[in-house]
């Protein structure tokens, strides 16, 4: 039948599109440590708050941002011992995406070592920030890589960011801040990166 | 008899390689040959003669770089290209009742 051959390739272009699209966001593996690390960051935090973690924020912290960004950075370092020479080069759109996430990253954590430093971070406005600026990176990610779905992350981080801005003065906005880390920044990349590994096979 | 017009087909895109190249790249915007290889899981050889094919229709545009002394080649979609692809899709849309389109 014409109209069911019709509805097979409709469907073979939609999913060919979506390929590409996961294609262009290639940072998936750093979205998935990041949201683990600082999901990690968050509870221990409200662990200590609560005394179940002998652990203080400040090295818990140190090491829950110090550690991403070296993953983050592994390019950057194969590329100085020269051992990434020779690698797929990314296009336009995949690089203007690490831009972006790079821009939000320095951002991010230059405000959280400066709310930190001043001890600011215990005010309750340094976690909506964080979620509204994810919200702005996954917005403008849905446009870059033509992934029109993520643009339902960036409206879930906004929601997020509301509800973190409600409980900004109790301990409960940190495993909140938790759960949106991991739902809705490792969850994001994990789909990446099973989109990818399943076009790689 | 159906209403079925086989001269509106676009002889390029009734490809299924070519046409998953195409759409492909209407997603990623660019990528490179090992990508575009990938997507379409076909042969280096074959992915060569579709891509030639439609650089020569001029769907898509190709650039060639030298990383570190070895050649890179990115393939991008035109904005010919993207035309063509939504009139396929717009074609392969009226083919079917009015519920149920999409748009790539």
């Amino acid at each position: 039948m014409i109209q069911d051959q019709a509805r097979e390739d409709i469907a073979f272009i939609r999913r060919a599109i979506e390929e590409g699209g996961a294609y262009a966001s290639a940072g998936s593996p750093d979205m998935l440590v990041w949201g683990i690390a600082a999901a990690l960051g968050y509870l221990g935090t409200y662990g200590f708050i609560r005394g179940w973690s002998p652990l203080p924020p400040g090295p818990l912290w140190a090491a829950c941002i110090g550690l991403p960004w070296l993953f983050s950075l592994r390019r950057l370092f194969r590329r100085l011992i020269g051992s990434g020479i020779g690698g797929a080069v990314r296009g336009p759109m995949a690089q203007a995406l690490s831009m972006l996430w790079l821009g939000c990253g320095v951002f991010l954590t230059t405000l959280s070592i400066a709310a930190m430093w001043t001890g600011e971070a215990r005010s309750g406005w340094f976690n909506p920030v964080v979620a509204g600026v994810l919200g702005i990176a996954f917005f403008a990610s849905a446009s870059l890589s033509n992934l029109p779905w993520l643009r339902w992350i960036a409206i879930g981080w906004w929601i997020g960011e509301l509800a973190v801005f409600a409980l900004r003065h109790q301990p409960e906005a940190l495993p909140l801040a938790a759960v949106l880390m991991l739902v809705l920044l490792a969850g994001p990349g994990l789909v990446l990166l099973q989109r990818r590994a399943r076009r790689a096979t | 008899m159906t209403d079925f017009d086989h001269a509106a087909i676009d002889e390029i895109l009734h490809s299924r390689v070519r046409l998953a190249i195409v759409a492909f790249l209407a997603g990623a915007r660019t990528a490179d040959f090992s990508a575009v290889r990938a997507a379409t899981k076909t042969t280096d050889g074959n992915a060569s003669i579709h891509l030639r094919k439609l650089e020569d229709a001029g769907y898509i545009a190709v650039q060639k770089h030298f990383v570190a002394r070895r050649p890179q080649t990115l393939y991008s979609l035109t904005e010919r290209g993207r035309r063509a692809l939504l009139a396929y899709v717009a074609h392969l849309e009226n083919l079917l009742p009015k519920s149920g389109g999409t748009q790539p």
